[in-house]
């Protein structure tokens, strides 16, 4: 009998018995698939309960009951899905979001994202809303082997497996070897990143996913754990979502102005940041060249205040490309 | 990953596909081989191999009554007797942190709906999932700062009603009240934009929703169009600009290296470790931002009107 159909036999089986089933019963059922040795079968059985407890199928042992016998049991409360109550609008909300996280195409869980939309939907009818939500990454050109990746690094994740990776930098433009311990995936401005402890580096660091050229997971003892999550650490901390968030050096304070026709997005340029009414912003940089960068992007309506570091640095820049652009 | 991890991983995958299909069908009983196929994101020939395993599928002691009757009649797809297959399984840990982390995306969009729909997922899971539910939502993070309008927005998107809202435009610093009919939000490098028929312009425009204030569902509503017009997002590799708006730019070798991770092939490399590629320059005011961003490790080789436009921005910088 093929695997996948003993599996939802056992099952079936399972489900319907009104009484623990002992192994010898089982076993019994299941002569041909749990044949040869005692042994033998016994370790093919096991294979197959951790496949259905991975599976989430709540197999249990019970047992010390005077009654009746030992044996397994699957608890049918336990197993089937409930009615999940979901009102219109929040099924909608999961739906919009699960579906257009599908559909960029690179999720990590991105089969488990599937089942779940499914599940949700069970009990809302064979319609689901048609939701009119999308989401491109567009961070870097796709590449075909990212979404792969994604699942490997989230399966790495998930069960604490370390990684060696070979990490192309483009600042140094070399390629080194590392092992690493997946923190946790971070989705931010079209770039999904990986923050984990580096062995090399000795430390947490983020790894951009699409820089990552190779890949192994560790494949030793796949059902225990390689390392533990400090329990501080939280993925917030070690997120850059702007420009100047990356972590270069130490904070500095920079003192951004906006002029008039500015002033109502200030808060929105430069979230997190300190602002007033008058459109003056004071960012906590830890990447002054990124910060930099995106007010010259600004134009002529946001001017670098201070450190006067920080502003020889901007007016270097737009010197720069003054220089560069004069002339035909 | 190792070969049999991935035979496992498939086997598993076939399992929780097996273990839904058989319910749904009998939930929803008559729908089309084509209709079961496309919900379950099967292809024809394979969701017809697996009804054909289902057949199989039974409990001892396996005596007539005691198999799954699952069929296809007139190219329909039934269950007769569904041997306790008749709800799927609960979410797996892994099924809700998947579908929660996805939700993140619309956060603070939908807040009420969210957190409701959230916790009534997490309520769902089995008792013994829920602590593994929580522990790898912490380890997949997709906060994007979604805007307040997204609610509201998909809500007009879905019910065909026009909208109203102030519009702060970037180049004039100046704020309009807008009648739109929004047809799709969208998400690009993480930031939200509606695309929909301005009818105070009378063309199809993208809207950043973070400059979007005041807004307000009307009850007019509108015919939507079967196939909205696209309206493409500023950025280097949009595609539609015309020949004679191309604009060639050159990286440094310092840059170079970031610039091929965004353009990909479409670069030439020119000696030394720069780089050029080509660019639409169909919007003055986005180029030069978009050159100025580089701090000037970028450059406009040409045309000269280009050239002298990002020379005049950075000047502006200075003289400011």
């Amino acid at each position: 009998m093929e695997r996948t159909e003993r599996l939802l036999d056992l099952v079936a089986l399972l489900l319907d018995a009104k009484e623990p089933l002992p192994w010898r019963a089982i076993k019994a059922s299941f002569a041909d698939d749990y044949g040869g040795s005692a042994e033998a079968a016994e370790r093919k059985f096991e294979r197959d309960k951790a496949e259905l407890l991975e599976l989430g199928i709540p197999l249990t042992w019970v047992s010390n009951d005077e009654d009746k016998e030992d044996g397994y049991l699957v608890d049918r409360e336990a197993y089937y899905l409930p009615e999940l109550g979901l009102l219109p609008d929040e099924l909608a909300v999961l739906y919009a979001a699960g579906s257009a996280a599908l559909a960029s195409g690179a999720f990590p869980g991105s089969q488990d994202l599937a089942h779940a939309l499914r599940k949700i939907g069970f009990f809302a009818g064979p319609n689901p809303p048609a939701p009119k939500v999308r989401l491109e990454l567009g961070g870097v050109a796709p590449t075909a082997d990212l979404p792969a990746r994604l699942e490997q690094l989230w399966a790495a994740v998930s069960h604490r497996k370390f990684i060696e990776v070979q990490y192309y930098s483009p600042r140094q433009q070399q390629l080194t070897e590392r092992r690493v311990d997946p923190y946790g995936l971070v989705l931010r401005r079209g770039l999904w990143s990986l923050i984990g402890y580096c062995h090399l580096r000795q430390g947490i660091r983020t790894f951009q996913v699409h820089r990552i050229k190779k890949l192994s997971t560790n494949p030793k003892n796949p059902r225990s754990t390689d390392f533990e999550v400090p329990a501080s650490f939280t993925l917030d901390d070690y997120v850059a979502s702007w420009p100047w968030q990356h972590r270069f050096h130490a904070p500095v304070e920079v003192r951004v102005q906006l002029g008039s026709e500015l002033r109502p997005l200030a808060a929105s340029l430069f979230p997190g940041a300190a602002t007033t009414a008058d459109g003056a912003a004071t960012v906590s940089a830890t990447d002054l060249d990124g910060l930099l960068k995106y007010v010259l992007s600004l134009g002529e309506q946001a001017r670098v205040l201070g450190p006067p570091e920080a502003v020889d640095r901007w007016h270097q820049m737009a010197q720069r490309i003054a220089t560069a652009h004069e002339g035909s | 990953m190792t070969a049999p991890a991935q035979d496992l991983n498939r086997a598993q995958e076939r399992l929780r596909r097996l273990l839904f299909l058989v319910p749904w069908v009998a939930r929803h009983p008559g729908l089309t081989v084509d209709e079961v196929a496309r919900a379950m994101g099967l292809t024809r020939e394979v969701l017809l191999s697996e009804l054909e395993l289902l057949t199989l599928v039974g409990r001892p002691p396996f005596q007539p009554d005691d198999f799954v009757d699952i069929y296809v009649e007139d190219d329909r797809v039934y269950v007769d007797l569904d041997q306790r297959f008749s709800a799927p399984p609960r979410l797996t840990a892994a099924e809700g942190v998947a579908l929660a982390a996805a939700a993140e995306l619309l956060r603070p969009a939908a807040t009420d709906a969210l957190t409701g729909a959230l916790h009534k997922l997490e309520a769902a899971l089995p008792r013994a999932a829920r602590e593994r539910y929580r522990d790898m939502a912490q380890k997949l993070n997709l906060a994007l700062d979604a805007p307040l309008g997204l609610a509201a927005l998909s809500q007009a998107i879905v019910e065909h009603r026009e909208v109203e809202f102030d519009y702060f435009t970037f180049g004039s610093g100046s704020t309009e009240r807008r009648a739109v009919r929004p047809f799709e939000l969208f998400s690009h490098r993480g930031q939200w934009y509606l695309s929909g028929h301005c009818l105070s312009r009378r063309d199809t425009r993208l809207f950043r929703l973070d400059r979007i204030n005041a807004l307000a569902l009307t009850d007019r509503s509108f015919e939507p169009p079967t196939e909205p017009p696209g309206a493409a997002v500023p950025q280097p590799a949009r595609e539609g600009a015309r020949a004679k708006d191309k604009v060639r730019v050159r990286f440094s070798p310092a840059a170079a290296p970031y610039a091929a991770e965004r353009f990909g092939a479409d670069v030439a490399w020119v000696g030394g470790g720069a780089l050029e590629v080509t660019v639409p320059g169909d919007s003055e005011r986005w180029l030069t931002q978009w050159v100025l961003s580089f701090g000037g490790e970028a450059e406009v080789v040409e045309p000269d009107w280009a050239r002298k436009a990002v020379a005049r921005a950075a000047k502006a910088s200075l003289d400011s």
